[in-house]
């Protein structure tokens, strides 16, 4: 299985389907997928590091958590994580390093406002001998 | 990934069908969802009536758990959902029953012109708008607020932005709760959301959020509609948004806090997500105080792009706003809980009253409603497609008697976004709408795919479900001319 993502229809908001060999690799692809729901995001200027560890929740809510701090990131600064690099995920830590960088305003197309990432289906299951993630982004 | 329901409805009448309590364990009352025969079928598509059905099994829940017919698939609650608990029964409030958009909501402005004014200049009115009033993904506020000064807005909602030239005092008293919910409680509305909100208050946002200039195309209560300065042929502008990252932030701050606090009060849940707390316990009283400073924050937001709106106009007709009689009709919230004092079995009790995607409709004297509306009934502002209509209506007695003075808040979606994206393929919503005599302009590459009207059920059926119920009545009926979308 090759880390990938899909997005997928739920009535007024968009799903997030993410594909991975291991755990730490559905990291990068889960934040292409939220950026790909904001939009066609271009990285600009590079603006510093990128830290998240978080700790003492299931391997799903520290996903949905990485994903909160990407989307107040980009709300907040219109910057973007890149490159990240994943030192440890499992059902009780979550730890990213990453650069940050500015949105290429000049190079970047707008599709919609995330305004939450929900706990709604929220999943990570093994399947197929990796992983697969089900997160629902509000609209 | 949209199950359909495959429970129970069993018609009560032409317009209400019933979840029984005996569907499932734990329903403390019976599930009651107003639709008619067509748009029932379509309401089982997917799981909302499900989660009507685990709704019912909130401690303190009162009569019914209630569905408009603009229902969908929501978090937890389903969109269109009215709970009403009563908090000396152990009553409880959830953040998911009043969603991540708290006091999201409409507002409608009449002018004193005809579409016959508009018309010849109607293309540059909605590119005035569209520059004037901030909206799509990362547009900032025109209007900037400081951390205290956010709470300062907060506490004291509509009128503080008014004190500073944003508005008029008739805005006030036109807007539901004077545009200031009491007890708000600033001080527990975390940094964050501060941050997220400090330059936002005062835009409109994306997805659905829109601004409409809109012709009034058919007036049925001509009592009602004089009361609100509403005539066939006028221009009117309507508003919908809500609290922004402010009020997502309190949402997600309330979740998260929330997580155990169902067990610790013994509370069994049929979804996680509906998450809750009793009324009357500290971690209630904190997600109230909190939702009650975002909701006012919602007023200000949305009486600040009133505010430009009215500079839009007056720039493009060269007449200060008071001349074009640019007044509030009314602002309504329909994402929200409020304490509201209701008849039950005889005595009067204060509920707490979840209308998630359903709007407030207090009947003709309701002591609540402004001196002007007092014997028409409380203005019910029902956005349905940029392509077709929306509506206003008046609230009725059979909203008090039947669904705690609420009525339904848009037309709902029958689409996914992206069924409404591949339905346009190989097709120019744009130029359909123009055909249609709506310009629109969008700041979002898919904004009006997304928000196509097909996206959308038909408004006029799921008003006439109301009308026929005694819920609320048809005053007037808006067809879109201009479209702005984030």
């Amino acid at each position: 299985m090759e880390p990938a993502f899909e997005l997928f229809d739920h009535t007024a908001d968009m799903g997030l389907r993410v594909f991975a060999p291991t755990l730490a690799q559905l990291i990068d692809p889960a934040g292409q997928a939220l950026y790909a729901v904001i939009g066609e995001l271009a990285a600009g200027e590079e603006a510093r590091e990128f830290e998240f560890d978080s700790r003492g929740s299931a391997a799903a809510l520290l996903l949905r958590d990485y994903l909160t701090e990407l989307l107040i990131l980009f709300e907040r600064e219109s910057r973007i994580v890149v490159s990240p690099r994943v030192s440890a995920f499992d059902e009780g830590r979550l730890a990213v390093r990453g650069q940050v960088h500015r949105v290429d305003e000049a190079r970047s197309v707008y599709n919609r406002e995330v305004k939450a990432i929900t706990y709604h289906e929220l999943d990570i299951r093994r399947e197929r001998g990796g992983y697969v993630a089900t997160v629902i982004v509000d609209i | 990934m949209s199950d359909a329901y495959h429970g129970p409805l069993e018609r009560i009448d032409d317009h209400r069908w019933r979840i029984p309590r005996s569907y499932k364990p734990g329903m403390r009352v019976d599930g009651l969802i107003y639709a008619d025969r067509a748009l029932v079928e379509a309401i089982k598509q997917d799981k909302s009536p499900e989660q009507v059905a685990n709704v019912a099994c909130l401690p303190g829940i009162v009569r019914y758990s209630l569905a408009m017919p603009d229902i969908h698939w929501g978090y937890g609650f389903c969109i269109g959902g009215v709970a009403a608990t009563d908090p000396a029964q152990g009553g409880v409030i959830s953040p998911g029953g009043v969603g991540y958009d708290i006091n999201c909501g409409v507002r409608l402005i009449r002018t004193n012109l005809t579409f016959a004014d508009v018309k010849p200049r109607l293309q540059a009115l909605v590119d005035t708008l569209f520059k004037t009033v901030p909206c799509g993904v990362g547009k900032g506020g025109i209007v900037k607020f400081n951390k205290s000064e956010l709470r300062e807005l907060m506490s004291e909602g509509s009128p503080f932005v008014v004190r500073r030239g944003l508005g008029w005092q008739s805005d006030i008293e036109c807007t539901e709760a004077h545009g200031r919910i009491a007890d708000a409680e600033p001080g527990l509305v975390s940094e964050r959301a501060l941050e997220r909100g400090s330059d936002q208050c005062g835009t409109l946002g994306s997805g659905n959020h829109f601004l409409e200039v809109q012709v009034v195309e058919k007036v049925d209560d001509a009592q009602a509609a004089a009361a609100m300065g509403l005539v066939e042929g006028g221009v009117t502008v309507m508003i919908h948004s809500g609290s922004r990252g402010l009020g997502y932030q309190v949402c997600e701050d309330a979740l998260k806090a929330l997580h155990n606090v169902p067990e610790k009060y013994g509370i069994d849940l049929p979804d996680k997500q509906l998450v809750c707390a009793p009324v009357d316990s500290p971690e209630g009283r904190q997600y109230l105080g909190a939702m009650r400073a975002a909701a006012n924050f919602a007023w200000c937001n949305r009486q600040i792009m009133t505010h430009l709106a009215r500079q839009a106009f007056a720039d493009l007709f060269g007449q200060p706003a008071e001349r074009l009689g640019m007044h509030l009709v009314y602002d309504v919230a329909h994402n929200i809980a409020k304490m509201e004092p209701y008849e039950v079995d005889g005595r009067t009790c204060e509920l707490c009253v979840h209308r998630k995607g359903a709007t407030r409709a207090f009947p003709p004297g309701h002591p609540e409603l402004p001196a002007r509306y007092r014997t028409v009934g409380q203005p019910v502002l029902v956005p349905g497609d940029m392509g077709r209509a929306s509506y206003v209506l008046v609230g009725q007695p059979g909203a008090m008697e039947h669904t705690f003075g609420s009525s339904c808040h848009g037309a709902g979606r029958r689409m996914s976004r992206g069924a409404a994206i591949r339905a346009s393929k190989g097709r120019s919503i744009h130029r359909e709408l123009l055909d249609r005599g709506v310009f629109a302009r969008a700041r979002g590459r898919t904004g009006l795919e997304e928000e196509q009207p097909d996206a959308y059920k038909d408004v006029v059926q799921v008003v006439s479900v109301l009308h026929s119920a005694g819920i609320s009545r048809r005053v007037a009926k808006l067809r879109p001319v201009g479209v702005i979308k984030g």
